[in-house]
């Protein structure tokens, strides 16, 4: 690499939301006329750096340098006057203006300050597009009209309307066919020849390898590797560093060989077309069962399937030997499931509500006469669940949405616990928990299963799988390719039959 | 209600046939339903041309403007010679645009035409008129004299007079007299019209004082909520103004709901519930000022007069005037049986 | 790279440290702040009206009034605010008062008597709800529309029904109703429906699992529906609770006015939203309280009261309406983010 200073410097950079800490000093510098790409896992951080990057968040600490020189980027236009370019993932374009007038959109071309000069353009979009090896595209159309490819491809010539010397790429091929993904990295090609630095985020290590330069991998919001070689880095060594764990936790001990009683859960044939392929499951009392794999392979699809909230394309799932009814959370909950959702604040929490609330509304009935609630009684039972849980602060009026992130979790478990439910499906249940409240989070799952529920799994992180699970089914594009105990396994096994198969390994 | 053919939509549907089932026995209105009108016989009742009137008004949203539509369709059938084509109401000034210009292509003989806005329908009244068909512009005015051959309607400030008069009449002899007026909606110009004639009636009596004014909208509710306001503002007064006989059911439930019953009230429009009012004389309504709607009916002798090519009877005149702004008058007790037919529920 | 960590003791929360005993009296003490700011502009208002009209506005028979006219739409705002708290919005609401109060005053309804008229009221009320819910919860149609749809369905219905003519109601009983005679230790009838709507919407709201549902629904709808809630009945019922607020309301309102016409009812919506969210009910749902509405209904009913002493025409009223809005929800603003 050439002498002169990095485009781009961020150190240290620190950005926390109520309950979690997204980025904890993540440093990121990218050179001019390198395609850099970022990669984690979902919740990693990688949003939220980018968000950073283009001043749509402010660090609480950290600082950025661009040029060599330190920098404020206090709004989304100031980003864009230094040249720094996003073109986010949800691509933000409005749909009713024409392609022309989007590209333009906040810096149009006008004569005298107000008067927009149309016909300008279209024309110099058109270059632009020309450019982009779109020359199909009418700047005069409506983007509502376009496919979503060519949606991006407007996105791009947006950027590029600025004067732009970095654009940030949010998984720009997630939409895309294998042609279009061709042309997409020509024109990142072109870009980089002409000194136009690229951060390319994506979750396919293949397309990392074809155009990459270098690698800064994000997990738990810290960058746990920084500048790798993008081309000859092995991807085993990719995904142990996404997937891995940077400290080792004490899991809780497995207890010794027992006979189960018969199972709760059984799962036959459930499918659902596109996600995941037929998949055949049996959960017993006090076993925890582990679904490990990429993102992509299909395991929040089966938790929700199993919980009702997604109709199964065939197959059927038993509770105690009987048929729930198929796309029914409300059949599912009253056969004793409960789940504790990816998106814990989306689909889980209710953010203005107390702990109390959020923990008794599952069991509501149980604390009411004819409606009518039993506060007292409520608040009790629902503390009695939180204590067994040790969520703090043990305060049940606290609102939930001031607890950290794993006691945020807690609270959720605490709506199954107290709900008496007996097949608990958790989806990443460490997302969003800082990294020292884990241990505490593995030993009350481990609790819970010995207290006789059976617990389904889902991580994106292996060791968590083989460190907590009694039994691990791994996942590949919606198939199960493996299912052993999980002492039979060890991360880099696992890490083989997740990738087995993909180009790069 | 948008349209629905789903297995959802039937059991919407069932549902709300269901309700209707049960309540369908207490929707019918019957209730020996005469129209108000005036059996004063027309101008010339001789037989003549065969003349087509075309008739548009507002959607009938009111009790008035329903008895404008009344008048116009029972006059009309008074007149073997007469065909009247009678639109759709509508409040919509472009649906009723439209509906003009159908009549216009239809080619009626006459136009009558009550605007829903009177500016905006300008344009159509002067099409129709450059087509060649006369066009009695009926109470509100068009912007210009053009767009019509006569203009027919009520007098919004003599309204005012009217009432003004009545009350300073009453009162002439009484010291210090207070006096209240519960108006129309405010939004409107004839509102502002009718107080401002009330003013200038009263400026006749240096005795009388217009101690509170509050404006309702026409209608039962606010005339209720406005006036027993009034009531709880002002202990003493001596005569009440209410413009419009509608809103006057509820000003006169807001009374006999506060108790009160040492004023004169006068109202305004000539509704049938007023009328009978006024001839039991068992409340404070002494008096109402009209604002007829048998000007529909009159409109129609007009059109029909143009169509025969005929004048007013009792005019000396050749053709019809063109404008006629009715009088304003005061119906008591004296005169009610004279009027009773013309109210309007 | 790696190294050992041991299971940590507790995770306190790095936000709020000392949240332990302080935060459950942060959270009363901001419901009361909401409420304290609102009895605050009542006060102002009463105090205002009391230095410019003492005897008229001081008066208990201006308190009947006050409270009388706050009662129609005091019990449309309560059915209201369960529809806001739960993320929904009902524009019919004026539209189903006009059409049940039409509906119950016609000439073949009132020859059932008080009951007919009272029963009328109250099942066209809840039959039009019942369509605004089933089109939400079981049509996904946006709550927007669907009772935008029904504003004008029911308003059309109305006309159609009364020919745009008064309805005159000639049932003694109900007539009776509205009048000085019959208020109950110098309480009139309609005030105490109003106070009995307000007491049940207060405790189904604060003390049943139909409240927590709503609430639930409107503050996270996908979180309550995987905790195992029926949020498309919880729907469905919030529109008939609705629906059935404006049958009653529109009964009180024939009683009050003695007679029904198809202009009922006009802009109910507004000002009922408005006195919700005034209160301190999120528009976007989570948060609703019955308390509050009833108070924006008082702040608005009692501004009109002393603009109307005052003799202040309608223009200058309006002004003030709208004034009030903005202060109050900036003041709400102000108090909600510094406690």
């Amino acid at each position: 690499m050439a002498p002169e200073p990095p485009l781009l410097t961020m150190s240290g950079i620190t950005k926390s939301f109520p309950g979690v800490r997204a980025l904890d000093g993540v440093d990121l510098d990218v050179l001019s006329g390198e395609v850099h790409c970022l990669l984690g896992q979902n919740g990693a951080g990688k949003s939220t750096l980018i968000k950073v990057l283009a001043g749509a968040h402010q660090p609480d600490d950290g600082t950025i340098g661009w040029r060599g020189e330190q920098v404020t980027l206090r709004s989304p236009i100031a980003a864009m006057r230094l040249g720094i370019a996003t073109i986010y993932q949800e691509l933000d374009l409005v749909e009713g203006l024409s392609v022309a007038e989007n590209v333009y959109l906040g810096h149009e071309l006008t004569t005298a300050g107000f008067v927009v000069r149309g016909k300008d353009a279209r024309t110099a979009t058109a270059a632009l597009l020309k450019r982009l090896g779109h020359p199909e595209i009418d700047p005069a159309r409506r983007v509502g009209e376009l496919s979503a490819a060519q949606q991006q491809i407007v996105s791009m010539a947006r950027a590029l309307s600025h004067d732009v010397r970095l654009i940030v790429m949010d998984e720009p091929s997630a939409a895309l066919d294998p042609d279009e993904v061709d042309n997409l990295f020509r024109i990142v090609g072109d870009l980089t020849a002409e000194g136009v630095a690229v951060v390319y985020i994506s979750h396919r290590l293949e397309e990392i390898r074809r155009i990459g330069d270098r690698v800064t991998v994000l997990k738990d919001g810290r960058a746990v590797a920084g500048g790798l070689p993008a081309k000859s880095t092995p991807t085993r060594e990719v995904v142990a560093l996404m997937t891995g764990r940077n400290v080792e936790y004490v899991f809780p001990e497995r207890p010794t060989l027992r006979d189960l009683p018969d199972p709760v859960l059984e799962v036959r044939g459930l499918a659902r077309d596109g996600e995941f392929a037929p998949l055949d499951l049996t959960l017993r009392p006090g076993e925890i069962v582990g679904l490990a794999g990429l993102v992509g392979s299909g395991r929040s699809e089966i938790l929700e399937t199993v919980y009702g909230a997604r109709r199964p394309s065939a197959g059927e799932v038993l509770v105690d030997g009987r048929r729930l009814k198929p796309g029914s959370v409300r059949a599912a909950v009253r056969a004793g499931l409960g789940l504790a959702p990816e998106e814990r604040k989306a689909q889980a929490l209710l953010m203005l509500e107390s702990v109390t609330r959020n923990v008794s509304v599952s069991s509501m009935s149980r604390f009411s006469y004819a409606g009518w609630l039993d506060r007292s009684a409520e608040r009790d039972a629902a503390r009695k669940a939180t204590r067994e849980l040790s969520l703090r602060p043990d305060n049940p009026s606290a609102p939930v949405r001031t607890l950290s992130g794993g006691n945020q979790q807690k609270a959720v478990l605490a709506r199954w616990l107290l709900r008496g439910c007996r097949v608990l499906l958790l989806d990443e249940p460490t997302r969003g928990v800082d990294v020292g409240a884990r241990a505490e989070l593995y030993a009350v799952i481990r609790r819970l299963a010995d207290d006789g529920l059976a617990v389904l799994m889902v991580s994106s992180e292996v060791p968590e799988v083989l460190g907590l699970a009694d039994r691990v089914l791994v996942l590949r594009e919606g198939h199960v390719v493996h299912t052993a105990p999980a002492q039979e396994l060890d991360e880099h096994r696992v890490l083989d039959l997740v990738m087995e198969g993909s180009p790069a390994s | 209600m948008p349209e629905l053919t789903s297995r959802r939509g039937l059991l919407f549907g069932t549902a709300a046939v269901s309700a209707g089932v049960l309540l369908t026995g207490c929707t019918s209105n019957d209730s020996s339903d005469e129209p108000a009108a005036n059996d004063q016989p027309a101008a010339d009742d001789k037989p003549g041309k065969q003349v087509t009137i075309g008739f548009a008004g507002p959607q009938a949203d009111h009790g008035w403007l329903n008895a404008i539509n009344d008048n116009a369709k029972n006059r009309a059938k008074k007149y073997k010679d007469v065909t009247l084509e009678i639109t759709e109401g509508s409040n919509d000034t472009a649906a009723q645009i439209g509906q003009i210009e159908t009549l216009i292509n239809k080619k009626v003989d006459v136009l009558v035409v009550l605007p829903a806005d009177g500016k905006a329908l300008t344009q159509v009244g002067l099409q129709a008129m450059r087509a060649g068909i006369p066009v009695i512009n009926l109470d509100r005015i068009f912007n210009s004299p053009q767009a019509y051959r006569c203009w027919i309607g009520g007098d919004n400030y003599g309204m005012g007079l009217s009432a003004g008069h009545y009350i300073g009449e009453k009162l002439k002899d009484k010291k210090n007299a207070r006096v209240i007026e519960l108006a129309g909606l405010d939004n409107l110009e004839l509102t502002q019209q009718r107080t401002d004639g009330f003013d200038a009636a009263l400026k006749n009596y240096p005795n009388i004082k217009k101690v509170a004014r509050q404006a309702a909208e026409f209608t039962v509710e606010s005339g209720q909520a406005k006036m027993s306001q009034l009531l709880q503002a002002q202990s003493k007064f001596d005569a009440l103004w209410n413009h419009d006989d509608d809103q006057g059911v509820g000003a006169l439930r807001a009374i006999k709901q506060a108790g009160r019953d040492d004023f004169l009230m006068v109202g305004g429009a000539g509704a049938l519930s007023a009328f009978q009012a006024i001839e039991s004389d068992d409340s404070v309504l002494k008096a109402t000022v009209l604002y007829p709607p048998t000007m529909a009916a009159s409109a129609i002798d007009l059109a029909r007069a143009l169509g025969q090519s005929k004048g007013v009877g009792g005019l000396a005149e050749f053709e019809i005037p063109a404008s006629l702004t009715l009088y304003s008058a005061v119906v008591d007790k004296d005169n009610v049986k004279q009027y009773m037919s013309t109210g309007f529920k | 790279m790696t190294q050992p960590v041991s299971p940590p003791r507790d995770d306190t929360p790095k936000l709020s440290p000392q949240a332990e005993p302080g935060s459950w009296r942060t959270v009363a003490a901001r419901a009361d702040v909401r409420t304290l700011s609102l009895l605050g502009v009542l006060a102002a208002l009463i105090l205002i009206g009391g230095i410019t009209k003492p005897e008229e506005f001081l008066d208990t028979r201006n308190l009947q009034l006050v409270l009388t006219q706050a009662s129609v739409i005091g019990v449309v705002t309560v059915g209201m605010t369960f529809v806001i708290t739960s993320g929904g919005i009902d524009l019919s609401v004026g539209a189903i008062v006009a059409l049940a109060s039409v509906w119950a005053t016609t000439v073949a309804t009132q020859e059932y008597g008080f009951a007919g008229v009272l029963f009328t009221a109250v099942l066209v009320g809840v039959g039009c709800g019942l369509v605004n819910g089933m089109l939400i919860a079981y049509g996904a149609m946006v709550p927007f529309i669907a009772t935008l749809a029904m504003l004008a369905s029911a308003r059309g219905l109305a006309l159609q029904i009364t020919d745009g003519k008064t309805q005159i109601v000639s049932i003694e009983g109900i007539l009776e109703l509205g009048e000085r005679d019959s208020y109950v230790l110098g309480v009139p009838p309609l005030v105490m429906v109003f106070a009995v709507v307000t007491i049940i919407g207060w405790l189904v709201l604060n003390r049943t699992t139909f409240g927590r549902r709503t609430v639930a629904v409107g503050g996270n709808a996908e979180a309550a529906r995987l905790a195992g809630i029926d949020v498309r009945r919880q729907r469905l019922y919030l529109y008939l609770l609705s629906g059935l607020c404006c049958g009653i309301a529109a009964f009180l309102l024939i009683v009050l006015s003695g007679s029904g016409q198809n202009t009922n009812g006009n802009l109910y919506e507004l000002d009922a939203i408005a006195a919700a969210i005034i209160g301190g009910t999120l528009l976007s749902g989570g948060r609703g309280t019955i308390t509050g509405s009833v108070l924006g209904v008082l702040i608005f009913t009692t501004i009109t009261n002393i603009f109307a002493l005052n003799n202040l025409q309608s223009d200058v009223q309006q002004i003030a309406k709208g004034a009030i809005i903005v202060a109050a929800v900036l003041v709400q603003r102000r108090t909600a983010s510094t406690t």
